[in-house]
């Protein structure tokens, strides 16, 4: 068995297909092509996929990350890619299949790529605001839980250039955050009536800030 | 429709997936080469739109045809309604994402009465007029297919155009017409009095109904050359009718996620109750290859990993064995499971719980529909008690231990010990599974009940009677609960509220017209969810138009009365329901079509089972 990493965008329409829709949509495609794929052993048997990050419903990704694993030890990789492009749709691009460099868990902070085609007025208050010594932030979890926390620490870079926000935010399984977060927040504390944006998530990193393979 | 706009809004909606288009295997055409465009409207939510196998099946083969662009509309749900209203948008199809106003056919499919009011919502978010009188171009023709098309009269002053039957072949004959028509530049009265010669069509607008001062119909009268009676079509080879190759495989999931593989149409039982077993009639077979092969392509082209078999009675198809036998050798080894329901208690084998347990095991369902043996052969069931237990004795031997049965409540002639009968029914399979000595041990059982309201239904032999009321089916509902005594058997049923609006709309004449459009404009839709139903609505839309539904619901019909849907011909004569109901009231049972045929008249299409050799 040997563990394959595809790296594949996901645009367009296909940022109305939630993660649990993705869940269901790459089995099929996967089947679709053909691909000697290994089941889970369980009651309910299904194609083994680990996706690195869940994207939100709504967002764009052009680094998006899945891991599956292949029962035939010399099935080439270009082959997993060349038959995964024959099948897919309009939206998702697979761009690469290689061996995995490192675990998902290593997934340190991820870039969002944040546009407002109304304009970006706000721009200086919102760098300003993210000054602060810490912004205290709620969220609510899946069993009802609020819990209070800080968002400073967990940002680690913003950038402004014309009417686009560029954030690295802290990303993996522990400490996602999710940049609707950090916006809302601020428009909340500003008064602003939140305007449209788009987000594409441009990149996923390692805790040394590199691209994460 | 401005791409970018609708983008944003949908942002703003719960599953923008039901609205943004572009699944794979849906159909894009370019325009500059059609002549006709489709607007294939499912009148509920596209989860369930979605699921319907006709729906599927015509789709590919309007598209099929490079002439015509077949695209798909679903009622939207009340919060993208809003939005729709809000900013303007009018009610666009899946594909195009052109207002489908334009389009040359609007065709709906009626699978349930309580969808009427979302028909009259999709025209008025496409921004057109309800009625057909006032939209006097030939196009947008507004058609509509289905079951409840055998009496759609509820619907006659909105529809230019009803399909009888199959529509495979008629849906294009029509469509090929008005190709014509329109090359011709002939107008909308022409084409339809054309259309109305077509076997299968039926074109409300060419009859006139006279009634008689106690509100029952005095005659129903053709004008313009219109048939006196309009005959359904079938599909007379099965193994040659088109079946698409592909589905559309939606991103969100949907109620039936899976491939459908009809096998067969039409049922040899003829339970009194069911309308699907009477106007779908002659039972014609699909052969076990041309399944075979049907399902294994569409599990190769849609990549799904469950396949549903599709019929009203799997059990029935007389190749049952060798077309598992051939199933699953292919699809075990393509990790792809077999769903098997709509099986019978009497021809239910251990050979065949061995196959289906090869594939997923949930729980076992089945029909047994009344409490009482005096009650099942009322309704013709033909279904035994010592058969519902040997069917239950198999499958506690076989390691299940969750069963779930079905039954009606408020079935004619029915009385509380029949009631009373239906628990004790589930006591006696609990107390089966603890004398069962190869039961799964150390497990308990559970017996699952769920009880549903009868609605007699047109084209049955209780056409002719009286449904009960709401106060009665809540009575009753009590009585079963109270009947109840085990902590094993759990009993559930549906709602009371709509039964009663759906037998209405069911045996409903065309004066229900007005009282569908003012319940509509005082905003009933989706009468079929419950948080959306307004019984006080309707009430109020049955005052104002003088209208009483328990004229249409409640009373007993006198067998020479005419019915609304009299002159509609799905080869069951009404002399034959007439004598189904005469054996229904004295408990008397009626061999199904493969042990002796009852000359119910569907052999004047000259196909199927009434030509087997027995």
């Amino acid at each position: 068995m040997k563990s394959v990493r595809i790296f594949y965008t996901k645009t367009d329409r296909m940022k109305f297909v939630s993660h649990l829709d993705m869940n269901r949509l790459m089995p099929r495609m996967i089947r679709k092509a053909g691909l000697p794929v290994w089941y889970t052993e369980g009651f309910n048997q299904h194609v083994y996929i680990n996706y690195a990050v869940p994207l939100s419903l709504g967002f764009e990704g052009i680094y998006e990350i899945m891991d599956i694993r292949l029962t035939e030890e010399d099935f080439p990789l270009e082959e997993v890619l060349r038959r995964l492009t024959a099948v897919t749709v309009p939206g998702i691009t697979f761009w690469k299949a290689a061996e995995p460099v490192k675990p998902t868990k290593e997934i340190t902070f991820a870039e969002y790529q944040i546009t407002f085609p109304e304009g970006g007025d706000f721009f200086p208050q919102f760098t300003a605001f993210l000054q602060s010594d810490s912004i205290l932030c709620r969220k609510t979890g899946k069993k009802g839980k609020v819990r209070e926390f800080d968002l400073i620490p967990l940002i680690r870079r913003v950038e402004t250039a014309g009417n686009t926000l560029s954030l690295v935010l802290t990303a993996g399984n522990e400490n996602n955050l999710n940049p609707s977060l950090v916006l809302n927040t601020f428009f909340e504390t500003a008064g602003i009536r939140p305007p449209y944006y788009t987000v594409i998530r441009r990149m996923l990193f390692d805790g040394e800030m590199q691209p994460f393979l | 429709m401005d791409s970018q706009k609708l983008e944003q809004l949908l942002l703003s909606v719960q599953k923008p997936g039901r609205y943004s288009g572009g699944e794979i295997g849906s159909v894009m055409k370019n325009l500059s080469k059609i002549d006709v465009r489709f607007a294939f409207c499912f009148p509920d939510t596209y989860e369930i739109g979605m699921s319907h196998l006709g729906m599927k099946i015509l789709y590919s083969q309007f598209n099929a045809r490079e002439d015509i662009w077949c695209e798909r509309v679903f009622a939207p749900w009340i919060d993208f309604e809003e939005v729709m209203r809000e900013h303007h948008i009018p009610l666009f199809a899946l594909e195009s994402r052109d207002s489908i106003r334009d389009f040359d056919f609007i065709g709906f499919t009626l699978q349930y009465e309580m969808s009427y009011t979302n028909v009259l919502n999709m025209l008025d978010l496409a921004g057109l007029p309800l009625k057909s009188c006032d939209r006097t171009a030939l196009s947008p023709l507004v058609v509509a297919g289905g079951p409840c098309v055998c009496n759609a009269e509820p619907l006659a002053d909105f529809i230019d155009l009803f399909f009888l039957g199959e529509g495979e072949e008629v849906d294009l004959e029509v469509i090929d017409l008005y190709k014509e028509y329109k090359k011709n530049g002939k107008t909308k009265a022409e084409f339809l009095r054309a259309a109305a010669r077509i076997e299968g069509v039926y074109v409300p607008s060419l009859y006139q109904v006279t009634y008689r001062e106690d509100g029952t119909i005095q005659a129903v009268t053709p004008a313009e050359g219109a048939p006196k009676t309009v005959r359904k079509r079938i599909i007379h080879d099965m193994d040659r009718v088109f079946y698409p190759d592909h589905f559309v495989v939606p991103f969100i999931e949907i109620v039936h996620d899976r491939v459908v593989q009809e096998i067969f149409r039409g049922c040899i039982r003829g339970c009194r109750f069911c309308q699907a077993g009477f106007i779908y009639r002659p039972v014609r077979e699909k052969s076990p290859d041309v399944i075979n092969a049907q399902a294994k392509a569409l599990c190769a082209n849609t990549g799904y990993d469950e396949i549903s078999i599709s019929s009203l009675s799997s059990s029935d198809y007389t190749q049952l064995e060798p077309l598992l036998n051939q199933m699953l050798v292919w699809t075990e080894k393509d990790h792809v499971s077999l769903a098997l329901p709509s099986l019978r208690v009497d021809n239910f084998s251990k050979e065949l719980l061995e196959k289906i347990n090869h594939v997923r095991k949930s729980g076992l369902t089945f029909a047994p529909e009344a409490g009482t043996q005096r009650l099942r052969d009322v309704i013709n069931k033909n279904v035994t008690e010592e058969e519902i237990f040997r069917t239950c004795r198999t499958a506690f031997e076989g390691g299940y231990t969750a069963v779930k049965l079905y039954f009606m409540l408020g079935l004619p002639t029915e009385t509380d010990e029949d009631l009373e009968g239906i628990a004790a029914l589930g006591q006696k399979i609990v107390d089966l599974y603890y004398h069962t000595e190869n039961r799964p041990k150390g497990r308990s059982v559970s017996v699952s009940i769920s009880v549903s309201t009868f609605v007699p239904k047109p084209f049955t032999p209780f056409q002719f009677e009286p449904q009960i009321n709401k106060t009665e089916i809540e009575r009753r509902q009590q009585h079963l609960k109270y009947s109840n005594t085990s902590r094993k058997v759990n009993i559930s049923w549906h709602d009371s509220s709509t039964s009663f609006l759906e037998g209405t709309f069911a045996r409903g004449d065309r004066r229900l017209c007005k009282v569908i459009e003012t319940a509509f404009l005082k905003g009933c839709r989706f009468d079929s969810w419950n948080e959306c139903f307004r019984p006080e609505k309707w009430e109020e839309a049955f005052r104002e138009c003088g209208l009483d539904p328990a004229f249409y619901a409640g009373r007993t019909r006198p067998f020479d009365e005419i019915n609304p849907w009299d002159h509609l011909d799905y080869g069951v004569t009404k002399a034959f329901l007439i004598k189904e109901n005469q054996r229904a009231h004295a408990a008397k049972t009626t061999p199904n079509c493969r042990e002796q045929c009852s000359a119910c008249g569907a052999a004047c299409f000259g196909e199927g089972v009434c030509y087997e050799k027995r």
